[in-house]
C-alpha cells in the first residue's frame, strides 16, 4: 500500500511538471499578446486564401514596402530612368561622359526585413541604366570607393584595354573608359574581377543601351533588369527580382496606357540558376534578341534567357484592367519575380490598332529565307 | 540533514565572507565586460542567427503555423517565411524580433493537402534560411472531447491492455522451478534493458532532430537519466529499510541464502565484498518493492511512449494504423511480464495490489498521449523518455541484485539459464518492436 501511494503521488508530480513546462512556451506568447494593441491585416491576396488578423507583425514582402532610405534601389525610378551622360561635342562627334563609383561596404534591404551586404554601382542594385546612340564616344570614369578590386567589364565593341578584365581598379582607384559606342543594342555591364560569382552575385552589374542612329518609334521605355539574391551563401538564390525588389511591382503596379507601345529593355545577370525568364500575361510582344536588328526575331509571350542574355520587348495592352508579368519559372515568380501592369485608358493612343495587328500577322509568316519580305513590311509599316 | 545534525556549529562571518568574496569577483568582472566589451573585445563578426522551428502544426485546410524560437546567441529578427521555399505573406506572434531563447508562432495562411510532405522556412533579418521538414501533413488534433477518448482509446490498446495481459502470467510464473524462473527474471531484465536503451535512443532522435544544439538536449538526456537512476536507488534503499524494519521476519526467512553469499570469488564478487559489511547485508530487497519499482519505471516509459504517440500523431508523422498498435500492444505485453516476475515466488499478491500496477504502468501511456498530442514540447518529452530511462536501469539493478542475493553462491554470470533469459527478453523486444 505503501508503495502504491507513493506511485501515485509521483505520477501526479509528473503529471504536474509536465503541463508546466509543455505549457510554458504557450503562456509566454499569450501574455505578450494581452500588451499589444495593434490588429493587422495579413493573407487574402489569393483566392481561396483567408484574410486573417493578427496582433503580431505581418511578414509578407508581396504587400509591405521598404523604408526607402534602406532600399537598394527604388525600383520605380530605375524603370524610366536613362542615364545620357554629360554631352559634349568633339571632332569625332558626340562625346557621353559618364562617372561611375563602385562600393562594396553597405548592407541594404534587399527584400522586406532582409538586409544584405550589397556591391553596387552608383549606391543601387541594378546600377544606373548607360544610353547613348550609335557612333557616340563613351567616356565613363570609374572610382571604386571600395575595399576590393572592381571594374567594369562592358558588352559590345572595343578594345583590350577596354574590356575590364586585365586591369583592375585598385580600392580608391580611378580608371577611364573610353570606347565608341557600336553595335545598336541592349548590352550588360559587369564587374569581371574574380572571384567573378562573388562580384557579381553582390550586385556589380547594369544595363547599357545603344540605339540605333535613326530612333526606333516613340514608345514608354523601361527597363527590367532581372536578378536574384543568395543571401545565406549557399549558391542558391533566395530572392529574384526584376529590377532589385522582389515582389516590387505586387504593390506598385507599372501604369501604362491601353493601345501605347509599350518598349522594355530586358535583361539577365541572374547568377547560379543556368536560365531566367519572362512571361507577359493576356498579351504578345514582338522579341529582338539582343536589339541588335530592327526586325523581331520571335511574336511570342515568353523569352528565356541564360545569364548575360538580353532583349527588347514591344507590345501594347488592347484592353484595361491589371495584368501580371513574371518568370514562368514559377519557383522564381513564387521567390519575388513577379510583377503588374496597370493598364488605363490612356489619351496618347499614338499607335494604331490595325497596323499592329497587321504586323502581327505577318511576323506570323516570317522566317529566314523571308528576310527581304519581312523587313520590306517592317519599312512600309514605318512605325517602330 | 541528520547526519550533519551531530557537527552544528554556526558558520562565523569570516566563514561567509570567504565564501562571498569569489562571488563579487565574478559580479566585477561582469560588470566590467557587459560596459566595456566593445573597447575590450572589438570585433567586427556578427554572431550567426540560429532559429529553430520546433513544431509544425497544420490547421482547419488553409493554414499552417509553425512554431520558431530563437537559439542563437543574440536578438534575432524575422524577416519572411515561405512553404516549399516559396515565399508566403505570414504573420508572426507576437512580435518578428526575438530575444535569446524567445520563442514565436508564425501564421501561414496556406492550402495544404493532407498526406503530403512540406518544408516550412523562415527567412531571418540576415537572408539565413532556417528549415523544418514535415514527413506528411495532417491536421492538428485539437483538444476536444471525441479526440481526448481517441487518444485514451490508444494509450488503453498501447499501456493498459498489453500490461494487463503480461499480469495474467502471474499463476504461470509462480509454477514454474527455480531456474525457469531465473529465467523469467533475467528475460525481464533484458526487456527492460531494451526498453531503457530505446527510451536514450528515441529521446537522442528528438534532441537532434528538434531541438537546437543550444539546450544541450543530448547532455541533458544523460543527466536526467543518472540523476534518475541515483535518486531511485538511493529511495528504494530507504523504502526497503523502512520496510524491513516492519517486516523483518518475513524477508529474514527470504533471504537466508543471500546472506551467506560471497565465499566465491566469481564474476559478482565486487558486490558480493560491498555487501558483506553488516550495514549492506540489509540490502535485501523485496520482491513487491521490485515489482512497485518496475511499474513505475514502465509507467514512467509508457508517460514517454504516449508522449511520442501523441506527437508523432500532431507532426503528422505516424498515421495511425491498427497495425501500428497491435505492435504496441504485443510489444508492451512484455511489460506486464516484467511486473509479476519479481513477486511470483513471495507470498500471494491480492488481485487489486496487481490491477492497481497495471495502472500504474499502463495508465501514464494515456495521459502521455495526452499531453503529446494536445501540447507538444520536444524538451518535456526528452526529459521523460529520460526519467523512463533512468527508472528502467534502476528497476535493472534491483532484479539483478535481488537474484544475486536468491542465487545463492552461483552468482549471475555463470548461470546459463538467466544468461539466456537477458538474451531472450532484448530479443523479444527487438522482434515485437520490428511490428511498431
Amino acid at each position: 500500500m505503501n508503495y502504491s501511494q507513493i506511485a501515485v503521488l509521483f505520477g501526479i508530480a509528473i503529471s504536474i511538471v509536465v503541463f508546466a513546462i509543455s505549457t510554458a512556451a504557450y503562456s509566454k506568447s499569450s501574455l505578450s499578446d494581452q500588451n499589444s494593441s495593434k490588429v493587422n491585416t495579413f493573407g487574402g491576396h489569393t483566392p481561396g486564401y483567408p484574410t486573417l488578423q493578427t496582433t503580431g507583425d505581418v511578414l509578407d514582402p508581396t504587400s509591405l514596402v521598404i523604408n526607402p532610405k534602406d532600399a537598394v534601389i527604388d525600383p520605380m525610378k530605375y524603370l524610366r530612368d536613362f542615364n545620357y551622360g554629360r554631352l559634349s561635342t568633339t571632332s569625332n562627334g558626340t562625346l557621353r561622359d559618364f562617372t561611375m563609383i563602385a562600393s562594396d561596404k553597405d548592407t541594404k534591404e534587399v527584400s522586406p526585413g532582409v538586409f544584405y551586404n550589397v556591391w553596387e554601382f552608383n549606391g543601387t542594385i541594378p546600377g544606373p541604366t548607360l544610353r547613348a546612340t550609335e557612333g557616340d564616344t563613351i567616356r565613363i570614369t570609374l572610382i571604386n570607393n571600395g575595399s576590393k578590386f572592381h571594374s567594369i567589364h562592358f558588352h559590345g565593341i572595343h578594345p583590350s584595354e577596354m574590356d575590364g578584365v586585365f586591369e583592375g581598379i585598385a580600392p580608391g582607384g580611378k580608371f577611364t573608359y573610353q570606347f565608341t559606342a557600336e553595335p545598336f543594342g541592349v548590352f550588360p555591364y559587369h564587374c569581371h574581377m574574380q572571384p567573378l560569382e562573388e562580384h557579381i552575385t553582390h550586385g556589380l552589374y547594369g544595363a547599357l543601351i545603344i540605339d540605333p542612329k535613326t530612333p526606333r518609334a516613340s514608345a514608354d521605355e523601361m527597363v527590367m533588369f532581372m536578378n536574384g539574391y543568395d543571401t545565406d551563401f549557399d549558391t542558391e538564390n533566395n530572392f529574384y527580382t526584376v529590377n532589385g525588389i522582389p515582389y516590387y511591382y505586387m504593390h506598385h503596379p507599372i501604369q501604362i496606357d491601353k493601345n501605347r507601345l509599350i518598349r522594355i529593355y530586358l535583361l539577365n545577370m541572374l547568377e547560379f540558376d543556368p536560365l531566367n525568364n519572362f512571361h507577359l500575361h493576356a498579351n504578345m510582344f514582338n522579341f529582338y534578341k539582343t536589339g541588335t536588328k530592327l526586325i523581331p526575331d520571335e511574336y511570342t509571350d515568353i523569352v528565356t534567357m541564360n545569364q548575360g542574355e538580353r532583349g527588347i520587348l514591344e507590345f501594347s495592352y488592347k484592353y484595361p484592367g491589371k495584368y501580371m508579368f513574371h518568370a514562368h519559372k514559377t519557383e522564381f515568380a513564387e521567390k519575388g519575380w513577379t510583377g503588374l501592369f496597370l493598364v488605363k485608358e490612356g489619351t496618347n493612343q499614338t499607335i494604331n490598332e490595325s497596323l499592329n495587328v497587321t504586323t502581327i500577322k505577318n511576323i506570323n509568316n516570317y522566317s529566314t529565307t523571308d528576310f527581304n519580305k519581312t523587313t520590306g513590311l517592317m519599312q512600309k509599316g514605318d512605325v517602330y | 540533514m541528520e547526519i550533519e545534525g551531530g557537527n552544528t556549529h554556526r558558520i562565523s562571518k569570516r566563514t561567509i565572507l570567504f565564501g562571498i568574496i569569489p562571488f563579487i569577483v565574478i559580479g566585477a568582472m561582469i560588470v566590467l565586460l557587459l560596459n566595456f566589451s566593445g573597447t575590450l573585445f572589438p570585433s567586427s563578426i556578427k554572431p550567426l542567427p540560429e532559429v529553430s522551428i520546433e513544431k509544425v502544426e497544420f490547421l482547419g485546410n488553409d493554414m499552417i503555423v509553425a512554431f520558431v524560437r530563437n537559439t542563437g546567441p543574440s536578438e534575432v529578427t524575422v524577416a519572411q517565411a515561405d512553404v516549399n521555399d516559396r515565399i508566403y505573406p505570414a504573420a508572426i506572434e507576437p512580435g518578428r524580433t526575438l530575444t535569446r531563447l524567445a520563442d514565436a508562432k508564425v501564421i501561414i495562411p496556406f492550402i495544404w493537402n493532407a498526406g503530403e510532405p512540406y518544408k516550412i522556412g523562415i527567412t531571418t533579418e540576415d537572408g539565413t534560411r532556417f528549415e523544418k521538414s514535415v514527413d506528411s501533413a495532417a491536421a492538428a488534433p485539437r483538444p476536444t472531447v471525441g479526440q481526448a477518448s481517441t487518444f485514451a482509446l490508444i494509450g488503453t490498446y498501447v499501456g493498459i491492455i498489453p500490461v494487463m495481459m503480461g499480469l495474467v502470467w502471474y499463476p504461470f510464473i509462480r509454477r514454474l522451478s527455480p531456474n525457469k524462473y531465473n529465467f523469467f527474471l533475467s528475460l525481464t531484465a533484458g526487456l527492460l534493458v531494451f526498453l531503457g536503451i530505446d527510451a536514450l535512443l528515441e529521446s537522442n532522435e528528438i534532441a537532434v532532430d528538434s531541438l537546437a544544439p543550444a539546450f544541450n538536449a543530448q547532455i541533458l538526456i544523460i543527466i536526467v537519466a543518472i540523476v534518475t537512476l541515483t535518486t531511485l536507488l538511493y529511495v528504494s534503499q530507504r523504502l526497503i529499510q523502512r520496510a524491513s524494519k516492519r517486516t523483518k521476519t518475513d524477508i529474514a526467512v527470504e533471504y537466508k541464502k543471500g546472506s551467506s553469499g560471497g565465499s566465491e570469488p566469481d564474476f559478482g564478487t565486487r558486490d558480493v565484498k560491498s555487501s558483506s559489511n553488516s550495514a549492506q547485508q540489509k540490502l535485501l530487497i523485496k520482491p513487491i518493492a521490485i515489482s512497485m519499482m518496475i511499474s513505475i519505471g514502465i509507467g514512467l516509459h509508457n508517460f514517454g511512449e504516449g508522449l511520442a504517440i501523441g506527437a508523432a500523431v500532431l507532426l503528422g508523422e505516424v498515421a495511425l494504423s491498427s497495425f501500428l498498435i497491435l505492435g504496441f500492444t504485443l510489444h508492451n505485453t512484455t511489460e506486464g511480464l516484467a511486473i509479476v516476475a519479481p513477486m511470483a515466488k513471495s507470498r500471494k499478491i491480492p488481485v487489486t495490489r496487481l490491477i492497481i500496477m497495471g495502472l500504474i504502468a499502463g495508465g501514464p501511456t494515456i495521459i502521455g498521449a495526452w499531453i503529446g498530442g494536445f501540447l507538444y514540447s520536444p524538451i518535456a518529452t526528452i526529459i521523460f523518455l529520460s526519467i523512463g530511462a533512468g527508472a528502467i536501469f534502476q528497476v535493472v539493478y534491483s532484479i539483478g541484485s535481488w537474484m544475486y542475493h536468491t542465487n545463492g553462491s552461483r552468482g549471475l554470470l555463470n548461470n546459463h539459464w538467466i544468461i539466456m533469459g537477458f538474451a531472450a527478453g532484448m530479443l523479444i523486444m527487438y522482434l515485437t518492436g520490428l511490428l511498431v
